[in-house]
């Protein structure tokens, strides 16, 4: 059924928005990454089992929907009924009988199932936009993720999906698109922050053929899932993306390079691709224009470095995964050494939307050099982890405090790190920072593709660079001395100090190590390898000299450096000598316990499960 | 081509003038070198100096799989750049005249290159059985 | 033509030839380590890295790698600055630690002043810089018969698999591009051994001499169109084959003479 014009396009619009209206009532079951961990495709399963076996008025099976990431992970498996835009936290299984009697039937809510917020767990929120999580939020690129079917491309045509192609297709020239992208003022959301236009007219002037579009779907930074939910979850909106760019630069050739750690989100897509060409929005002479574009998918295989421009496009070639000194930038010679537009995952998920509200509406959100919104996944220790879009400029205290909730059991905000290895830690002092490209440069992390890891007071800096570095160094592709050598250099000094064996002298060396891999690296991974090191050393040198001066661990974190002590509050429950793998813990029942120094071996066991506070970590 | 190295063989008196040439022109650590030009006797008394015929279809630039050898248009020599050379050996195996050699105590590949323009072999010939000659 | 200054001096070069070649040219020495005229550059050793600016950047500059930075008019380049002489110690500092042993690297150590490297010296260490000299030869060759495998500190110059490598023809310029000796090969009776593999030498018909292996003359013949008698003789006596040959042809002058 393959549409030959813009003209059968709106036709289909209009049949799939009917469909959609008619079934009013929807069951918009969450299939994102945590909720699907934590039983969803099960429960979505029982939702289509108990509505066959009831027969309720005006809910028909094709009311229960499965959706991509809804956002608050933290409170998932999620469950939401619309129109009403109720929330349901935390379901199982058993609970999808009583869902469907009290809400579907009955029309009541079901008390135990709704959110509230920790510090008053008895004020229950049933609708999620009066969730605070939600409602500081402005969704661009995550607009129809937790909306709609992933795998329904009627369901993306009926909220508005392929409606800016049409547009650009018929309504405007290649250098019109380019001028509304330009005027907009998109940024690379994948960190590096090219304005998106400057570099799809730098393509388009080009005169080689043929061109590629690519698109950036290897999101290696650990803890960010963003690209992860928006390919899972509303994968034509990528789709649509690139087309309008093939379109505006003059390519006939698209591959999304997806890591293979994201078997999901390859699948959605390749759903995606042939429902696309199917009704021939992929394919030769797209809606009746004349231009052709077909996209193929390449998987990645396991590489941080492959989500280098410059190793992508060897990686999708088939080479080995390494990058290239870009003195001649990938846009004149990228993939097969012809000109390529390389675009992240978000980028392109704001494109359909750019073009068909205008650049200007685009610009006039967020700020003046960082405009429209960005994409982050909160991950660590916040109340709220999960998936939030807000515009730029956004302060970090609203992200992790108004919207994130805070830092749960009672503990201290410490620090917060953005931007993957490539990023930095940033401490209190920093919360108003307003978050978009250039103002956490500044201070010495990056926004990065949207990772923001969270850390409370029992964290060890020096521990947190460590572990970057490791993966870092991991991670190098060993092809510069700097980033190879030096790296791995700067992590095994830093491993000596987290084990008290390093020295002031160490963290000298470490410095001028920093400067000259930063300097003398080949790509952006090496660059931005002593990131880790050097932003905890910035702002919270004094634990590197309690590691080197003291043998102190002032986190409670590096093994070596710490001791645990049992305190007046212990009552002899004896909960803790049963867990400690050594015995080093002895004491009669109801007396005061007593750890053994020379046997601990600093697991903390004890200390997880003391439910009166009475172990100590010096 | 502007030169052409011209070799009369039954002029030659097996002087070894020419060898003796060649080795001060190209010397290495300021001793002579190797030599690139060989005066053999194939009979009693009778001696012909066997060099580097700078083909005009040379089987060594075939056989360098590395572009390290090239014609110099202005003498007419295939040089041998000694900095892209490997030292594969490839142009000693192919040459059918055997006149490129594997120096083994430089540890180079050697040819003979007309020293630039100026062959000291020709200059130093007694009988002229080696000539250097304008033709163009 | 392009024209562009080279710690102050003003110098031509063509437009799109890497800086490098017109450093070098000038006379400047600028370690280059994984730089060699037989292969393309690649940038692994970052020592040729240079200074780079122009009168419109207003006095901002950036440092890159001069094997790999083409040409253009205006360009303003400065090689020794003390920047880059602490980089190129910093850079050469870690070589030593990665290889101890290389008296390359010492010797260029004992240049910029180190006598014993600042970190912790890599256990099992060999010569190998990660030029990937060897690589890049072996694919101007054609054969590709060694590439660098596994990622980051455990990365390693190997064949397929660190099996005898199908492609290898053993022709040993990659052991012999090699600046620090690494690749170890073996030459006797008529067999050359490297990365494992056996290979036959052609012996010389006459006298038995031995110059390449079967497969290299074989991939010559094949991919050059000689005829492959040429190699059936060692160099020493096709000279001999040719003094007789030019004998010949003395005799017939003489006999025609006559």
């Amino acid at each position: 059924m393959r549409l030959e014009s813009v003209k059968e396009l709106a036709l289909l619009r209009y049949d799939a928005v009917v469909k959609r209206e008619a079934q009013s009532k929807k069951i918009l079951v969450c299939l994102g990454p945590g909720c699907l961990a934590g039983g969803s495709e099960q429960i979505l399963a029982e939702f289509k089992i108990q509505l066959k076996k009831k027969k309720i008025k005006g809910v028909k099976l094709e009311a229960v929907k499965q959706t991509g990431c809804q956002g608050l992970c933290a409170r998932g498996p999620l469950v939401t009924i619309e129109p009403e835009g109720i929330m349901y936290t935390k379901v199982r299984k058993p609970d999808v009988a009583e869902i469907v009697e009290s809400t579907l039937i009955k029309g009541e809510v079901v008390e135990k199932l709704l959110y509230s917020e920790p510090q008053d767990k008895k004020k229950k929120i049933p609708h999620y936009k009066d969730i605070p999580f939600y409602s500081g939020q402005t969704k661009i690129a995550l607009r129809n993720v937790g909306r709609i079917d992933f795998h329904e491309i009627n369901d993306y045509i009926a909220v508005g999906g392929y409606a800016a192609l049409a547009k650009v297709l018929t309504k405007m020239k290649p250098k019109q698109v380019i001028d509304e992208v330009v005027t907009s003022g998109l940024r690379g959301r994948g960190g590096a922050g090219f304005p998106t236009g400057r570099k799809w007219a730098t393509c388009a002037k080009i005169e080689e053929e043929p061109r590629y579009v690519l698109c950036n779907g290897d999101e290696g930074d650990p803890g960010a899932f963003m690209d992860r939910c928006i390919m899972e979850g509303d994968p034509h909106s990528v789709l649509e993306g690139m087309i309008i760019c093939s379109y505006a630069v003059g390519s006939h050739e698209g591959y999304i390079y997806v890591r293979e750690e994201y078997p999901l989100a390859i699948v959605n897509l390749q759903k995606a691709i042939e429902d696309a060409r199917e009704v021939g929005l992929l394919g030769k002479n797209i809606l009746g224009s004349g231009h052709d574009f077909d996209i193929k998918i390449s998987k990645g295989a396991g590489a941080f470095v492959c989500g280098e421009s410059s190793a992508l496009m060897k990686s999708v070639a088939g080479d080995v995964g390494e990058p290239r000194a870009k003195y001649i930038r990938s846009v004149q010679k990228g993939l097969h050494d012809k000109p390529t537009v390389l675009n992240n995952v978000e980028s392109y998920a704001n494109i359909p939307v750019i073009l068909e509200k205008g650049g200007k509406w685009f610009a006039s959100i967020g700020t003046k050099k960082s405009t429209g919104t960005k994409a982050f996944s909160l991950a660590g220790k916040v109340e709220n982890t999960g998936l939030v879009e807000v515009p730029m400029g956004t302060s970090l205290k609203e992200i992790i405090f108004d919207i994130g909730g805070g830092v749960p059991e009672g503990r201290e905000f410490k620090a917060v790190q953005t931007g993957g290895p490539s990023g930095g830690c940033l401490p209190a002092s920093k919360l108003d920072l307003p978050v978009d490209f250039d103002s956490l440069t500044e201070a010495g992390s990056m926004m990065g593709s949207g990772g923001m890891i969270i850390m409370d007071n029992r964290t060890c800096m020096v521990e947190i660079a460590r572990y970057f570095l490791e993966f870092l160094v991991k991670e190098s592709c060993g092809k510069c001395v700097p980033c190879r050598e030096g790296l791995y250099q700067l992590y095994q000094l830093c491993t000596k100090i987290t084990k008290g064996q390093g020295c002031e002298e160490d963290i000298a060396l470490m410095e001028k190590l920093s400067k000259t891999i930063q300097t003398a690296s080949l790509c952006g991974l090496g660059q931005s390898g002593p990131n880790p090191f050097l932003s905890t050393i910035q702002y919270f040198r004094d634990e590197y000299l309690a590691h080197v001066r003291d043998k102190k661990c002032p986190g409670g974190v590096c093994r070596e450096l710490i001791r645990f002590e049992i305190n007046d509050n212990c009552n002899g429950c004896q909960a803790c000598p049963k867990v400690c793998p050594v015995n080093a813990i002895s004491g009669e029942k109801k007396k005061l316990h007593v750890i053994d120094q020379d046997l601990c071996t600093r697991c903390g066991s004890c200390e997880a499960v003391c439910r009166y506070d009475a172990i100590d970590v010096f | 081509m502007k030169f052409r190295f011209k070799v009369t063989p039954n002029l030659c008196i097996g002087c070894r003038t020419c060898e003796l040439a060649c080795a001060f022109t190209h010397q290495q650590n300021s001793k002579p070198g190797r030599s690139r030009i060989y005066p053999i006797s194939y009979a009693p008394d009778k001696w012909v100096p066997v060099t580097c015929l700078q083909c005009d279809d040379p089987a060594c630039v075939k056989a360098c799989m590395f572009d390290a050898l090239r014609r110099n248009e202005e003498t007419g020599a295939i040089e041998l750049d000694k900095e892209r050379c490997v030292k594969c050996n490839a142009c000693v195996a192919a040459c059918p005249f055997g006149c490129a050699l594997n120096d083994d105590v430089h540890d180079e590949v050697i040819k003979c290159d007309l020293c630039g323009g100026n062959p000291a072999c020709a200059a130093f010939c007694p009988t002229k059985a080696l000539e250097y000659k304008r033709i163009a | 033509m392009a024209q562009i200054t080279i710690n102050g001096k003003v110098v031509k070069a063509r437009e799109g030839e890497m800086l490098l070649g017109v450093i070098k040219r000038e006379g400047i020495d600028i370690p280059a380590l994984c730089d060699h005229p037989a292969i393309e550059p690649t940038g692994n050793c970052r020592l040729c890295m240079v200074e780079i600016s122009r009168a419109e950047w207003e006095g901002w500059k950036k440092y890159v790698t001069s094997c790999l930075y083409p040409v253009e008019d205006g360009l303003i380049v400065h090689t020794h600055t003390p920047e880059l002489l602490e980089i190129r110690k910093n850079l050469i500092d870690l070589q030593l630690a990665r290889c101890p042993e290389s008296e390359l690297i010492q010797k260029m150590a004992e240049d910029y002043g180190i006598h014993k490297t600042s970190y912790e010296i890599r256990p099992d260490s060999d010569n190998c810089i990660m030029c990937y000299a060897c690589t890049r030869i072996c694919e101007v060759l054609g054969c590709s018969a060694i590439s660098p495998a596994m990622r980051g500190h455990d990365k390693k110059i190997a064949p397929p698999f660190d099996q005898p490598p199908p492609d290898c023809i053993g022709c040993l310029a990659c052991a012999k591009i090699c600046p620090t000796n690494v690749i170890k090969w073996h030459d006797e009776g008529g067999t050359r051994t490297i990365w494992d593999k056996s290979f036959e030498m052609i012996s010389c018909k006459q006298c038995g001499k031995k110059i390449i292996t079967k497969d290299f003359a074989a991939y010559i013949v094949e991919k050059r169109s000689l005829p492959p008698e040429y190699f059936d003789l060692c160099d020493d006596c096709k000279r001999v084959e040719t003094a007789r040959k030019m004998g010949e042809i003395v005799a017939r002058v003489e006999e025609v003479a006559l």
